[in-house]
Order: structure tokens, then C-alpha cells, then sequence
């Protein structure tokens, strides 16, 4: 096991609560039942409870919310990458070619076009839907991502992920760690050199299926002022883009806040009108970007052109240009069927 | 996670003996106060008798992710501050120690060195240095794949080596951009 028993030998002597003795539970078995019989999920009863003393350890606790981001292989559209992706003696690991190589140079600002597509958009497949759980089929790239001690070369790794969750945060979880990828050829050079007797990385593994305990879930608020709240729109285009991508990955989102979600980007300074793309499925959607000059790298967003769902979300390092992360949300509705 | 057994009352009343004591603990660890602890774990509890035909036999890392989930709610109800990310720094490594250094450096210094890291990196080291899981079964706790899990545990591993060889360096904290769970 990787890395196992050392990471005990080290952190055994530093653990808190290592001789520590437990006090007896002041309440009986029998009591939990009572009281799960007798009040609603516990999360909400948590927070009825403001004199409650739970105080978070600095740095205690690791909740990372959503990853921004998209996926895949190049068809015709998008960059042909056939010849990196494939050399002769390498195992296959696609090297990626940024959404953002699509671009032109010359980009407007985003404003009137955001306003305008939040200003016709249709129904979205969903929006006519219903059903006990939300469905969400997204690809991630970058969970993790691994740095070689030089800092020069990088081996990310995707999944593709199914989550069915109902609106108490239960439900169920298939993930499928797909192969590793790489920025550029020689970051997947040096790892496929590297990883002999490493983590193993080079292997498919059967998707995991997680089944989710409940989940305080909040209400996706509809209202444009909450909505810019929720997407931290004051701390700039770079916050807010991510934060776009981990709604989209967590809500599904009727069409009137979909049209709001996408006039607050409006209101957001910085983002550039990219007009047309493909994202990494394949899909045409409209672009918008963000250089965030400040962390030498750029969010790019992807909607679709008629229903305004978020379809990929990609952020870059500028210097050089490359890809940090990224996310395709693949499907998105409501259902009755847990897989 | 096999089948469930019987799921009645006295097979609820063995898991809370057996395990309770290990889920107080894994409050103790993230948490600065021993009742909040102690109500973490009870509320756990609650929703595992509320949840019995899905817990596992091998029930320590459900236990657990369902904890990690309340702590989660309540890391989120008092998060103020954007988590925006320098996601270009977020992995790049310094140069490493020797591979024996871990071994001979005083508790502080590890205690420093392990603050300094972000917090996924934290529960990896936490899952498998404190609460003794085995890789996969932290993955099940963190809601991702095995082989992920164990790239994480490399990972911080090594930052936790680069950290503690560059205690006379300003700490820092690296930003992570990473999903353990979609909605975590």
C-alpha cells in the first residue's frame, strides 16, 4: 500500500487524539433511535441550534467545492491533436489542446452578448422534467493533478462521474477514473517514464459506486441579488466563473435563473465575447473568457447557444498556455430511477 | 461494501459500542471543542440507524463520510471568504527532501508542517495516518476512486516531506482545485 504505514509511523506521534480517552456516550442506543424517529434530517436540526459549540479546527476540514471546468478526444471541429496524442512505444494519455486555441484574437466585451442571450433563451431538455432525484453526468479533468519536484511536468487525471441525488442530499455516486492526461508531450513523457511503481495511473479502474448520506442541500435561490451572492460575483469574473460551474454541477437550473445567472456574469467586469466554439464533447456552444492577469491564467466558460446551460468550463494557465482544468457537464435533469 | 445483515435494534446498539468512541475521535482531530465532538458523533448515529440497510459491515468509513459530511455543512454555513484559486500554483512541488527525513523530525515540526498543507491534503494524511484506513477505504470516506485516493496520499506525502524540510520559510498555504465529491 502506497505510502501507508510510513504516513502512520510520521503522523501517529501528532495525532490529537491519539491518548485520548473517550468519555461514555451520554446517550443510549436506544435514545439515537428515539431521536431519529422524532426529528428531521439532522443537518437541519444542527442548525437550529445556534448556541451549539462547534468550533472548526484551523484548516480542519477539507470541503473543496466543485471543480470549474470540461473533456475529451478532438472530432474534426476542434484542434487536431493526432499528432502528439499517439507517439510510437507510450502508452495512450491524450495531451490536451486548450478550448481557448478556438479563439480569435479579437473579443469584445461580454456584456451586451451575455444580456442578449439571457434575453432569448428556450427550454432546456429539463426543463420539462420531473422527477425525486437531480442527475448530473460530468467528465473532470484534474483531481488530482501531480507535479514532478522540478514543478516542470504534470500528469492529471480525469474521472467521469453520475451523481443521482434527492433534495436531502441522499442518493448515489458512480465515478470512473478514465487515463491520465497531460498538459503537453513532455510532461507525458517524463510521467510515463516516472510512474513504474508508482500510484498506479495508467489503469482503468471499475467505476466506484458511493452511496450519499444526507447533505444539508440549500435552495438554488432565483432571485438576481442571492444569485450574485451565490456566485461571489463582487470578487471578480475568475470567482465567479468557477463558481457558475460547481451551480451547474450541483443544481439543475430552470430556465428564468438560468437567464439570471447569465445577466449577473453581465454585470461581472472582465469577461470577453468569444463567440462560437466547441467545447470537448463535441457540442457547439458560445464562449466567454476572463484573464486573470493576477494568477497568470484564464477561466473560459461555455454555454449553449439556445437553452444557456453551462456545457464546459475550462481554465488555463496563460504563460505558458495550457490547461489547468476543466469540466464538460454531459447531461443534467431530474429522474424517479437511482442508478 | 457487502450485503446488510439484520438491521434491527441490537445490531444498532453494537455499532454505536463499537464505533462510537472511533467517530468521537475523528471529531476531536478536525474539531477544537470535545462536546461538539461528542454531539457530532451522536448525530452520525441518527442518521445511520435512519440510513441501517445502506451501512456497509465494514461500517468505520461510512461512519466517517457521513461525518465529513456534517462537518462539511458547517464548514459551508460559516464560509465567508471566496475560495478562488491560484489553480496554477496549486500542485507544483518544491524540491524535495531526502526519503528519510520523515523520520527524524521533531513532533512540531511535523504538527507545523501538516497545517501548512491544504485541506484535501490534510484528510488524506488524516484518513490514513490518524484513523488508520486503508487507501480505499479513505476513498470511500472522500468519494472517489482508490487509485485517486492513492495519488493524493503520494501527493501529500510529498508536500508534507517539502513542508517539513522549509519550516524557516514563510508558511503558505496551496490552493487545491479538486472535487473529492461533486458536491463537497
Amino acid at each position: 500500500m502506497f505510502g501507508a504505514e510510513r504516513t502512520r509511523t510520521l503522523l501517529g506521534p501528532v495525532d490529537p487524539a491519539r491518548n485520548t480517552a473517550v468519555a461514555p456516550p451520554r446517550i443510549s442506543a436506544r435514545d439515537l433511535i428515539d431521536r431519529a424517529g422524532t426529528t428531521e434530517y439532522v443537518v437541519r436540526h444542527r442548525h437550529a441550534r445556534p448556541t451549539r459549540r462547534l468550533v472548526l479546527a484551523a484548516g480542519a476540514l477539507a470541503v473543496v467545492a466543485g471543480t470549474a471546468g470540461v473533456i475529451h478526444r478532438f472530432d474534426a471541429a476542434t484542434p487536431n491533436t493526432s499528432d502528439i496524442a499517439d507517439p510510437p512505444g507510450v502508452e495512450p494519455g491524450v495531451v490536451l489542446v486548450p478550448v481557448a486555441y478556438q479563439l480569435n484574437s479579437d473579443a469584445s466585451a461580454a456584456r451586451p452578448h451575455l444580456r442578449a442571450l439571457a434575453g432569448k433563451l428556450i427550454d432546456a431538455a429539463y426543463d420539462n422534467q420531473s422527477g425525486r432525484y437531480t442527475y448530473h453526468h460530468t467528465k473532470v479533468w484534474g483531481d488530482p493533478v501531480m507535479t514532478s519536484a522540478d514543478g516542470r511536468y504534470h500528469v492529471a487525471f480525469a474521472d467521469e462521474t453520475k451523481v443521482w441525488q434527492a433534495a436531502d442530499g441522499t442518493g448515489n455516486q458512480i465515478t470512473t477514473q478514465l487515463e491520465p492526461q497531460f498538459p503537453d508531450q513532455e510532461s507525458r513523457d517524463y510521467w510515463q517514464r516516472e510512474l513504474k511503481g508508482g500510484p498506479a495511473v495508467s489503469t482503468t479502474p471499475a467505476p466506484v459506486s458511493v452511496p450519499l448520506p444526507p447533505l444539508d442541500r440549500a435552495p438554488l435561490p432565483s432571485d438576481r441579488a442571492q444569485l450574485s451572492e451565490l456566485l461571489k460575483a463582487r470578487y471578480g469574473a475568475g470567482a465567479a466563473s468557477k463558481e457558475v460551474s460547481t451551480v451547474y454541477g450541483r443544481y439543475i437550473v430552470p430556465r428564468q435563473t438560468r437567464a439570471e445567472i447569465l445577466r449577473v456574469l453581465a454585470d461581472v467586469p472582465g469577461f470577453l465575447w468569444r463567440g462560437q466554439v466547441t467545447d470537448r464533447a463535441g457540442r457547439m456552444g458560445v464562449a466567454v473568457t476572463f484573464d486573470d492577469r493576477e494568477h497568470d491564467a484564464q477561466s473560459l466558460l461555455i454555454f449553449d447557444p439556445n437553452t444557456g446551460e453551462l456545457l464546459a468550463h475550462e481554465r488555463l494557465t496563460l504563460s505558458p498556455v495550457r490547461i489547468s482544468a476543466y469540466q464538460v457537464i454531459l447531461d443534467a435533469g431530474w429522474t424517479d430511477r437511482l442508478g | 461494501m457487502g450485503p446488510p445483515g439484520e438491521r434491527d435494534e441490537g445490531w444498532f446498539t453494537r455499532l454505536f459500542a463499537a464505533e462510537y468512541a472511533h467517530i468521537v475521535k475523528y471529531g476531536l482531530r478536525r474539531l477544537a471543542d470535545a462536546d461538539a465532538s461528542a454531539e457530532l458523533a451522536q448525530d452520525v448515529f441518527v442518521i445511520a440507524w435512519r440510513r441501517r440497510r445502506e451501512v456497509p459491515d465494514r461500517s468505520l468509513p461510512w461512519l466517517y463520510g457521513v461525518a465529513r459530511r456534517l462537518l462539511a455543512n458547517e464548514w459551508r454555513s460559516r464560509r465567508a471568504a471566496p475560495d478562488v484559486l491560484p489553480i496554477t500554483d496549486a500542485d507544483l512541488l518544491r524540491a524535495t527532501s531526502s526519503p528519510g527525513a520523515d523520520l527524524t523530525v521533531g513532533v512540531a515540526d511535523v504538527q507545523a508542517a501538516l497545517a501548512d498543507l491544504n485541506d484535501l491534503d490534510q484528510e488524506i494524511l488524516r484518513l490514513i495516518g490518524w484513523e488508520e484506513l486503508t487507501v480505499a477505504e479513505a476513498a470511500q470516506v472522500l468519494g472517489c476512486t482508490r487509485a485517486t485516493a492513492a495519488v493524493r496520499l503520494h501527493r501529500a506525502r510529498r508536500r508534507l516531506t517539502e513542508a517539513m524540510s522549509d519550516q524557516a520559510a514563510p508558511p503558505t498555504r496551496h490552493p487545491v482545485l479538486a472535487t473529492p465529491r461533486r458536491d463537497l
